[in-house]
């Protein structure tokens, strides 16, 4: 009887994993789900605030976004205007600053994409992305 | 035995049967905008299969880049239609994931992500694109290499900077690659200039920066911040 049970238990939870098998097979190349940002990589609000002078503050959220507001101090760098908005930002960058780039909350990906950008393309060390974007921002302002 | 079949048979017929009234053609789409499109547009279809009518409360995408119309707000039973996700390409390169995550009052499919792959063709990849010198350092030549795709053969480049003070030239080194040595005149004070990078016959630009930095140009090791836990 019981191992009646078993095999009815394994074989419903093979039809069971049959679909997503071959969900898998068939969509290998298709998505590309976008991992995660490594922990080394970001940067909590309190932290980056110990940083002072020596940090420059990237915000990656449209050019409307950061005229609405943005964290003083900070330079609009965006995917919308790279070209025009990168030498904008190169021209305040010293080696030695640290980069803190921020989107509008965690669940944005511009400040991951813009922080990628700037450590492949300009080769840049010390880039971070700010845990909880402009979100986290603000509620540790109040 | 007959038992077990029969209970095997119905629960098969129970996965089969029970489905969300909002049924998706594709939650995915991948799309390859050509070099010039400025936008990528997907239409993720569906229909109502269910016999109740299905409302939209909210379609949420993931960037502010991407922008995502319901043809209605209620969808009657049998009805079809469809949500367009239209991504604002910019000046993103490479492959760029999107979502659009749609809220339902369908109690069997709540939430539903549908997902947006555009793959946007890479003409030229160019590293760095952004080149340094500290205030006192040698003025000698550092070196951006360009290689250009595959389905995008470039036969010369023509690199302009934009201040007199730093000189750029380019050498084929064969294979589609390039190299763009940048020179500064000095390096005594802060000084930057943009280097246009054209490839012939191509309306495309690109573009690098050259820099003398206020600090000088120390390699630095990319250190985590401290006090975080790994």
């Amino acid at each position: 009887m019981k191992f009646s049970l078993a095999c009815q238990a394994l074989i419903l939870a093979a039809f069971s994993l049959l679909p997503g098998v071959g969900q898998a097979i068939y969509f290998r190349d298709k998505i590309s789900w976008q991992s995660p940002i490594p922990p080394s990589e970001l940067v909590s609000v309190d932290q980056a605030r110990t940083w002072g002078d020596g940090a420059i503050w990237v915000d990656a959220r449209p050019s409307e976004d950061f005229a609405r507001d943005h964290v003083p101090g900070a330079i609009s760098l965006n995917e919308d205007q790279w070209n025009e908005l990168l030498p904008q930002f190169l021209a305040v960058w010293s080696p030695g600053k640290k980069v803190i780039a921020y989107c509008s909350a965690q669940s944005c990906d511009l400040a991951r994409d813009v922080a990628e950008r700037l450590r492949k393309e300009a080769q840049l060390p010390d880039v971070f992305v700010l845990e909880g974007g402009w979100e986290a921002w603000l509620k540790k302002k109040r | 035995m007959k038992t077990h079949i029969f209970a095997l048979t119905l629960s098969v017929i129970i996965c089969v049967t029970a489905r969300a009234e909002l049924k998706w053609d594709q939650t995915s789409i991948e799309l390859h905008p050509a070099a010039a499109d400025k936008q990528a547009i997907g239409h993720f279809k569906y229909q109502n299969a269910g016999s109740k009518p299905v409302r939209f409360k909210s379609v949420r995408t993931s960037c502010g880049c991407t922008a995502a119309q319901t043809q209605k707000e209620e969808v009657p039973p049998g009805e079809k239609g469809e949500i367009t996700a239209t991504f604002n390409i910019g000046e993103r390169t490479g492959t760029q994931v999107k979502t659009v995550t749609v809220e339902t009052d369908d109690p069997a499919n709540v939430t539903t992500v549908l997902t947006l792959k555009a793959v946007i063709p890479t003409q030229l990849e160019i590293t760095p694109t952004f080149v340094f010198w500290g205030q006192g350092e040698a003025p000698k030549p550092k070196t951006i290499v360009v290689r250009a795709a595959k389905d995008f053969p470039v036969k010369h480049l023509k690199v302009t900077s934009s201040s007199p003070d730093f000189q750029a030239k380019v050498e084929e080194t064969g294979d589609g690659q390039f190299k763009i040595d940048v020179q500064p005149q000095e390096t005594t004070r802060s000084i930057a200039s943009t280097l246009t990078i054209q490839p012939e016959g191509s309306p495309r630009i690109f573009y690098a920066t050259a820099r003398i930095t206020t600090a000088p140009a120390a390699p630095t090791a990319p250190t985590p911040p401290a006090g975080q836990t790994h």
